[in-house]
């Protein structure tokens, strides 16, 4: 028997293919491919990535502090003596979290939202870990003193600074955004007048 | 013999909203005077480096040029007309902006003419960036928005028999789009009262010219009432919840909501550091 030609989604290629096209950004033709890719690779391969998936869903949770994805609670940066813990930068997803960490520029402690308030995606402040960053900040043992945004600088991640300014400010927390302007290697006749506003609004001594 | 598509056309727009497309790219949904809501891809438009994502920001009135695709149009050049940058700058004017935005993108239908449309969502993002007042401005638009897509609410006349209904002996019916009088309320299911100052309050809101209706002045009660029963209407009409409208009450009660949280109960303080 054909391996394609099972009892429908039975066959093994078969639900190979739908469990590949189930994955963000994978086509009908993507899917098939990558299908093929396994059947054709050694099997030490094969079971390799079955084992990674398998152990990625069972021994991956979330950090009770900081929502961060991690395979122990709490994770590896809330964990450390030598970070600075009065400052928490709240990002809306966990690779942000690498992509400030790659800079070295940041010493402190982190908060992952998980999200962005995105009302044309259905998505509210209910939706995100802000409830969690609350009572993080009201927990006077933290200290907790200054808080950065560092949500996307677009219209969603916007509304989620403003609307976490309107909530920790009355906390007596000082609640800073990252800086916007332009890009490494910009063109300025490209930027958009939000940008190159901000940019000019908060230009710096030059030397 | 056929008319050609032109492979390449220039149109104002207003954009709506924005999804991603694969790693790199975007579909964003503008509105045009001319061809109503459209979906364009911009390619590229998720690399930080991208000189048209800043031009297609939702709540952006922007320049587009669109080269004609086989399902969709592509972006080749965006220019912003007008950022609104006031929005950027108050939570209440910005989540405002966006229920104003998602108000148009649920109540419009793709290839449909919304050149009326258009015309209403502009002057209500110009009023409020300005400075106007949001809940004359909001009201004010989903008003003549119903109006200009076919869901005008009746507030004067019973939907059922079309007497004319007494301003203090109303009923009302989201899901209907109106009031009903004494008599027919109860052979409509859904029908509930309606303060009698609501409904003058709308009632005037939708007759006159939004320079007149810019000297009402109504207290916070009742401009609160009337937010309620417009976003109750916008929410059955849209078939859907309209989390927009949510967020502008969550956004204007967030500073209060903070005083009134409960201490951090047991299960809460088991899970902290």
């Amino acid at each position: 028997m054909n391996a394609f030609d099972g009892p429908g989604a039975e066959s093994p290629i078969t639900r190979l293919v739908e469990a590949f096209h189930r994955l963000p950004g994978i086509g009908p033709k993507s899917a098939q491919r990558l299908a093929y890719y396994i059947l054709r690779a050694p099997d030490a391969e094969a079971i390799a990535l079955a084992e990674a998936l398998i152990e990625v869903k069972r021994s991956v949770v979330l950090c009770a502090r900081c929502q961060d994805l991690t395979t122990q609670s709490p994770c590896r940066i809330c964990s450390d003596g030598a970070r600075d813990r009065v400052t928490i930068c709240v990002v809306e997803e966990p690779l942000d979290v690498r992509a400030i960490e790659r800079t070295g520029g940041f010493h402190g402690l982190y908060h992952v939202l998980h999200g962005v308030i995105s009302p044309a995606d259905g998505i509210g402040p209910e939706d995100l870990k802000i409830q969690e960053l609350l009572a993080r900040i009201r927990d006077i043992d933290t200290g907790v003193t200054e808080v950065i945004v560092a949500t996307n600088p677009n219209l969603e991640g916007e509304a989620t600074a403003m609307y976490l300014g309107r909530l920790l400010q009355p906390l007596g927390i000082r609640v800073t955004r990252l800086a916007r302007g332009l890009p490494a290697g910009a063109d300025l006749e490209y930027a958009d007048d939000v940008t190159l506003g901000r940019a000019l609004e908060f230009r710096q001594e030059v030397g | 013999m056929p008319t050609r598509i032109p492979r390449v056309t220039k149109t104002e727009a207003i954009v709506l909203r924005h999804r991603r497309l694969g790693d790199a790219d975007r579909i964003v949904t503008l509105l045009t005077p001319a061809r109503g809501k459209i979906d364009v891809v911009a390619k590229g438009a998720l690399r930080s480096r991208s000189r048209m994502a800043g031009h297609l920001e939702p709540l952006t009135r922007t320049e587009v040029v669109l080269a004609h695709g086989r399902s969709m149009d592509i972006v080749t050049q965006a220019q912003t007309v007008d950022a609104f940058t006031a929005l950027h700058r108050d939570l209440d004017r910005l989540s405002t902006g966006m229920y104003l935005l998602e108000a148009t993108d649920r109540l419009t239908f793709e290839e449909a003419d919304l050149h009326t449309v258009y015309d209403l969502l502009h002057a209500a993002l110009v009023r409020l960036a300005r400075g106007d007042g949001l809940q004359l401005v909001a009201r004010t638009f989903e008003l003549r928005l119903l109006d200009a897509t076919g869901f005008r609410p009746e507030w004067s006349q019973c939907l059922s028999c079309n007497a004319a209904v007494a301003a203090d002996d109303a009923a009302w019916s989201p899901t209907s789009g109106g009031v009903l009088c004494a008599t027919c309320r109860s052979s409509r299911g859904g029908a509930v009262p309606i303060d009698s100052k609501v409904l003058r309050v709308l009632r005037a809101f939708q007759a006159l010219p939004y320079e007149e209706a810019a000297r009402i002045r109504l207290e916070p009660e009742l401009s609160g009432h009337v937010e309620h029963v417009m976003h109750e209407l916008m929410q059955a009409l849209s078939e859907r919840e309209m989390k927009s409208a949510h967020f502008v009450a969550t956004a204007r009660r967030a500073a209060t909501r903070v005083a009134e949280l409960p201490d951090d109960d047991d299960d809460a303080a088991a899970t902290r550091w």
